[in-house]
């Protein structure tokens, strides 16, 4: 479970990213964020697992407080956190397995991670993972060698390699082409009804946030504006946490008028 | 269109800066100093033209000494005794080569904007390396020897200082450029700051790496030819022995050895670098 | 794509014979070296104390030697001017030869040849260059320093400027072809604009090694601080040592950063100036505003 109290994050240039967000995630929610570019949606995403500092406030994950946690806690709390980005992050010069195997760094010593004698274990947790997004005969592939759809579902097998408890997503979709989403998102669901894992996504083609979410939350300018359930996100839901009229770049796969 | 267009004037052109007549007089007012008399080094091109009469002495002379026929003859007899010192210059450049390019990798990420820890070690480190870069090879040599005595072991070390100045400076430069992504994935998945610069950072790298380490190799090559001049081992002893000698036909043979040396290593290198690429 | 579609094997590891054949002949040859050589390794234990005796005596035993100062400049400038002089030496001659060792600008025989031509003058170092051609001709001084330099310095500059050259974009160059201009004008308006900027850039850098090669080659009579260097360790006179090195090392910080900041502005400036001529272009071509 993910408690934000009242976060707030200033950036140094006097930005107010986040403001005064309070808020409750169960476990094993799928839960989408809708904002424009700017709202905040990135700046939420990353205090979860502290990627970005809070200035007030506070983010409870299981228990532990994510502002004062020190070195050692954050690191351990951050093993439990997958993340996905909208550029993959993946290391291009090396293989799909070895950047998987980047989500069991945190479970290996640093002689070992440093020789990259993984254990067998865990190069088994990697493979698994790779079979669980249907990528494994890539393995020894060098990741740039990947399609953009291939290497983002390499994304989430590092993610999964961690056998996390949550999963972030910011903006995973936002560089690939409408099927290659579909089946990114499809991916994502799944892996959250089956494992059980908490899922948080941040999306800006609202059609996607419809489909595919449980609960959806707006962000604008840093706030929490809107807070519900998918089915019940419509249109004019949409308009208000955006403030403006929609427009055909906030839906991923516009519908002709007729 | 020429309608409104002649209703609009042609810009300015824009005042040509000074820096370059600056520049261009600042130049020629140091190359004057410098090759006058008084203050530089008093080059004078009408004096060397009339000395060049004198190379023929140099390069060919009827002598009964094997050893002094001039730069044209090379006294091929005595290519044996500088066999082993040849060898110990190979095995010197290796060495120092290894253990430099080992030395610099951990050292280039403190010393890179990216991957160091704090800004107080990436201060003191830069200015460190500056110092470090500012001593040419054969100053640590002198140094070293007179810290160890003579051997090729100071040079060997004065070769590795060396190394690890150009190769820190170089790889730092290409970690300052990576992408940073991947190092965002490694923090957000829980792993340490080493684990992180291993496997997010010095992938991006080790193509440049090694490029560096060859082009490292090929610099040690050529330095540890002449740095037996000074006493640290290697061929440089023989060659500024026959000089002082005047045996011209015996350093003609140790030039041609060294000339044929380097390119030697450097078909190789050039060939391991495309087999790499 | 759901839980129940068929397992696709797993691919098996691939091998790098190539790769691990190349990496184990590299460790044999450092091996070799780090075995055969005849050194003993005893030594090194002596290192840290020798080394700090020699900085002990060069700076603390007696206090660094101030007086040494004036010598000492006066020597480096020396070998500043050696550099300076040999750096030019090696940009005047290395443009035009690195013309003709461009492989697109010249013919493929002749560049090739110039080529190989470069190779074997960059393959003697400074030092050898300077004990059996120049100091034999222009006799011990200076003068040998910075002839031995400029001759090693055509040799790089001439490589690097012909790569350079090699590397441009043919745009440009097709431009003032067509409209009608000779080999020479080619060269001068669609290949020089493009390459000067990195071109002078390696003149520069070429300035700061040279600086170092310079401080060196007094070792062997061809003037500069390298001279007293080596006597005054040869002499034990150690406090004077301290003075002359610590010139070199702050002489050679003082010519990178100089030649540092002037590098960076000429690249900065050759963008600026790309971005206004293209605009210039567009008005003057057109006779009118575009």
């Amino acid at each position: 479970m993910i408690n934000f109290e009242n976060a707030s994050v200033t950036y140094p240039g006097g930005v107010h990213a986040l403001r005064h967000v309070t808020l409750e995630i169960p476990a094993g929610q799928l839960m989408v964020i809708v904002g424009l570019s700017g709202a905040g949606k990135s700046t939420l995403i990353r205090a979860i697992n502290g990627l970005v500092p809070l200035t007030d406030g506070d983010v409870i994950v299981d228990g532990v407080s994510v502002r004062s946690a020190k070195a050692g806690d954050l690191r351990r709390l951050r093993s439990k956190i997958g993340m996905i980005f909208q550029t993959f992050n993946l290391v291009k010069r090396t293989t799909v397995l070895n950047n998987v195997l980047m989500g069991r760094l945190h479970a290996t010593g640093t002689a070992r991670s440093l020789l990259g004698w993984y254990r067998p274990a865990d190069v088994e947790i990697a493979m698994q993972a790779l079979e669980r997004v249907d990528i494994v005969e890539k393995a020894y592939v060098r990741a740039a060698n990947l399609s953009g759809g291939q290497q983002q579902r390499v994304g989430i097998a590092r993610a999964l390699a961690q056998e996390p408890r949550f999963l972030l997503a910011d903006e995973p979709v936002a560089s690939l082409d409408p099927p290659t989403s579909h089946v990114v998102m499809r991916d994502l669901q799944r892996i959250n009804r089956d494992l059980g894992i908490t899922t948080i996504v941040n999306l800006h083609f609202l059609d996607l946030a419809k489909v595919y979410g449980e609960r959806i939350i707006g962000l604008r300018a840093g706030e929490l504006v809107y807070d519900g359930n998918a089915a019940h996100a419509d249109e004019h839901v949409f308009r208000d946490i955006y403030g403006r009229s929609l427009t055909a770049d906030d839906v991923l796969e516009a519908k002709p008028v007729v | 269109m020429t309608a409104a267009a002649d209703a609009r004037s042609r810009p300015a052109k824009p005042r040509p800066s000074l820096a370059v007549p600056l520049g261009i007089v600042s130049f020629l007012v140091i190359t004057w100093l410098a090759v006058s008399r008084e203050f530089g080094i008093g080059l004078d091109v009408g004096e060397l033209i009339g000395n060049l009469t004198r190379i023929e002495g140099l390069l060919w002379r009827v002598s009964t000494d094997q050893a002094d026929r001039g730069l044209l003859n090379p006294n091929w007899p005595f290519l044996p005794q500088t066999a082993e010192p040849m060898l110990e210059t190979l095995q010197m450049a290796v060495i120092a080569s290894a253990i430099g390019c080992g030395l610099a990798l951990p050292i280039a990420f403190f010393v890179s904007r990216v991957t160091t820890p704090n800004a107080g070690v990436f201060n003191a480190g830069r200015s460190v390396l500056s110092v470090i870069r500012a001593i040419p090879d054969i100053l640590y040599a002198l140094i070293f020897i007179a810290a160890l005595g003579v051997g090729p072991l100071p040079g060997i070390l004065a070769l590795i200082f060396f190394n690890v100045g150009v190769v820190v400076k170089l790889l730092s430069e290409t970690v300052d450029g990576v992408d940073v992504g991947p190092i965002e994935a490694g923090r957000a998945s829980g792993a340490s700051r080493a684990q992180t610069v291993r496997w997010a950072v010095m992938p991006q790298v080790l193509p440049n790496y090694v490029a560096y380490s060859l082009y490292v190799f090929e610099l040690n090559i050529r330095a540890s030819t002449v740095l037996g001049i000074v006493g640290a081992g290697g061929i440089g002893r023989i060659l500024y022995r026959e000089y002082s000698l005047f045996h011209w036909s015996n350093l003609s043979v140790v030039i041609v050895e060294v000339f044929v040396f380097v390119i030697l290593i450097e078909f190789v290198s050039i060939w391991l670098r495309r087999r790499l690429v | 794509m759901t839980v129940a579609s068929p397992r696709t094997s797993r691919p098996t590891r691939p091998s790098h014979a190539k790769r691990n054949l190349g990496v184990l002949f590299v460790v044999l040859l450092i091996g070799w070296s780090l075995v055969s050589i005849d050194i003993r390794y005893e030594r090194l234990v002596d290192f840290p104390r020798g080394l700090w005796l020699v900085i002990y005596k060069m700076y603390f035993e007696h206090g660094p030697d101030l007086g040494y100062l004036g010598i000492s400049l006066e020597f480096m400038l020396d070998s500043i001017w050696i550099a300076w002089i040999g750096t030019i030496i090696g940009a005047i001659f290395s443009l035009p030869i690195g013309f003709i060792a461009a492989k697109n600008v010249s013919s493929g025989l002749i560049a090739n040849a110039m080529r190989q031509f470069l190779n074997a003058i960059r393959a003697f170092p400074e030092l050898v260059l300077a004990v059996a051609i120049f100091v034999p001709i222009a006799g011990l001084g200076p003068v040998a320093g910075a002839l031995a330099i400029g001759v090693h310095s055509i040799g790089t500059l001439g490589k690097l400027t012909a790569e350079v050259i090699e590397g441009i974009d043919s745009g440009p160059v097709e431009a003032v072809r067509a409209a009608g201009g000779r080999w020479a004008q080619i060269q001068r308006w669609g290949v020089l604009p493009q390459v000067l900027p990195d071109v002078v850039a390696f003149w520069l850098y070429r300035f700061e090694i040279n600086v170092r090669a310079a401080a060196i080659l007094g070792i062997v009579g061809a003037g500069g601080i390298g001279f007293i260097i080596e006597q005054t360790i040869r002499f034990g006179r150690f406090p004077r040592a301290g003075t002359a090195l610590l010139v070199v090392i702050l002489a050679t910080i003082v010519v990178d950063t100089g030649s540092g900041w002037v590098r960076r502005r000429i690249i900065e400036g050759a963008e600026k100036k790309a971005v206004a001529a293209e605009v210039f272009e567009r008005i003057d071509v057109a006779g009118q505003p575009v």
